[in-house]
């Protein structure tokens, strides 16, 4: 029941913070994609470095779960080709369809009917398509750390990365909004 | 065009709002695990299908990995649509809209249209998603925090797709008007 409560106070403050950010907007999220907009992926990427950084520092005192996914080359490469599509041409993605059907978007609600379909067309078809495209090219769960051979060090080479991409998505997508900011 | 720059900007500043993002992911890392989102669209449709056709569900794997609707993971996405909803409703300046004023500029005002496109692009990102093992937030985000390759990966190849998608659907009406 703990489980319950916590799942739902961690989704509503998440669907709130991306709901003010923007990211439930298809219309901002297409100016995003476009190079037009540079807030929402550098809000991301941003993101990702801190919560990295953050991450190291839970286990460091033997807090937290870790359960980072398995790669698979082709599996993965193909499954972010089909993401990629839908998300390019609908602006949305699994978690913003929740926040934005619950902002009251009706093409939201619409992606996300499509998305059970499509969820549950997957698991149809499992059991097929796991042995063809999922297994030959699974390389394991492997991270940066078995790279680097070093968690603190594939750490930093994270969060400079990341840094990196949010000063660049910064100097390469247009600045439309700068001048409304002041 | 020089009045709507002079428009206050509705949306929070990106720097802090990565910070109340990442605070909340290390929230859920401490209490739950990993957070993910697409997971809760197949707990939904096992709790569905437990109803309707329990000899089915026995047989799938895929559903064998995620609980019910139950569980942290869907209380998750339920959560999420109840985070849009009250953010949707206290903010007045956020513009809730269906037709996103670019689609209308290449599609046309067609509710129909844009329904079924969305219900297609639905389709396609949470087959993928459970292709890949996760989504935005399950795989990327959570991934790359945890530093795994499968996240960075799966990252870099979305936002190149969907950059590519968006621009050969809306690149002509973006450059021909500025749309904001």
């Amino acid at each position: 029941m703990t489980n319950i409560w916590l799942g739902l106070f961690s989704g509503i403050a998440f669907g709130f913070v991306i709901q003010r950010i923007g990211a439930t907007d298809a219309h901002r999220m297409a100016r995003s994609h476009l190079m037009l907009d540079a807030d929402i992926p550098r809000f991301m990427v941003l993101a990702v470095a801190l919560s990295a950084v953050g991450l190291f520092g839970l286990q460091s005192v033997g807090v937290g779960r870790l359960l980072p996914l398995p790669t698979s080359i082709v599996a993965t490469g193909l499954a972010a080709v089909i993401f990629g599509i839908g998300w390019g041409l609908t602006g949305y993605c699994p978690g913003t369809t929740w926040a934005a059907a619950g902002e009251g978007r009706m093409d939201a609600v619409f992606a996300l009917l499509g998305g059970l379909a499509g969820a549950a067309l997957f698991a149809h078809l499992h059991e097929t398509l796991i042995p063809i495209l999922y297994d030959p090219t699974n390389a394991g769960r492997i991270t940066l750390t078995d790279l680097f051979g070093n968690q603190a060090v594939a750490v930093a080479v994270l969060a400079t990365g990341f840094g990196l991409c949010t000063w660049g998505i910064g100097k390469l997508w247009r600045h439309d909004n700068d001048e409304k900011n002041t | 065009m020089e009045y709507r720059n002079k428009q206050r900007i509705p949306y929070w500043n990106w720097v802090p709002a990565a910070f109340a993002l990442s605070g909340i992911i290390l929230f859920i890392f401490a209490t739950y695990g990993p957070p993910a989102s697409s997971s809760g669209f197949v707990s939904l449709l096992k709790g569905f299908f437990e109803w309707a056709a329990p000899d089915y569900i026995a047989a799938k794997a895929h559903y064998q990995f995620i609980p019910g609707p139950g569980s942290w993971i869907f209380a998750f996405v339920l959560g999420m649509a109840g985070g849009g909803f009250i953010a949707g409703r206290t903010s007045r300046d956020i513009p809730v809209r269906d037709m996103p004023p670019i689609w209308v500029k290449r599609f046309g005002a067609g509710r129909a249209k844009r329904y079924a496109a969305t219900f297609f692009g639905g389709f396609l990102i949470l087959f993928g998603s459970r292709l890949a093992g996760g989504c935005t937030l399950g795989l990327f985000i959570s991934g790359s925090t945890q530093l795994a390759i499968s996240g960075i990966y799966f990252g870099v190849v979305i936002f190149a797709v969907a950059m590519l998608t968006a621009r050969l659907i809306f690149g002509k009406v973006a450059e021909k008007e500025d749309i904001q």
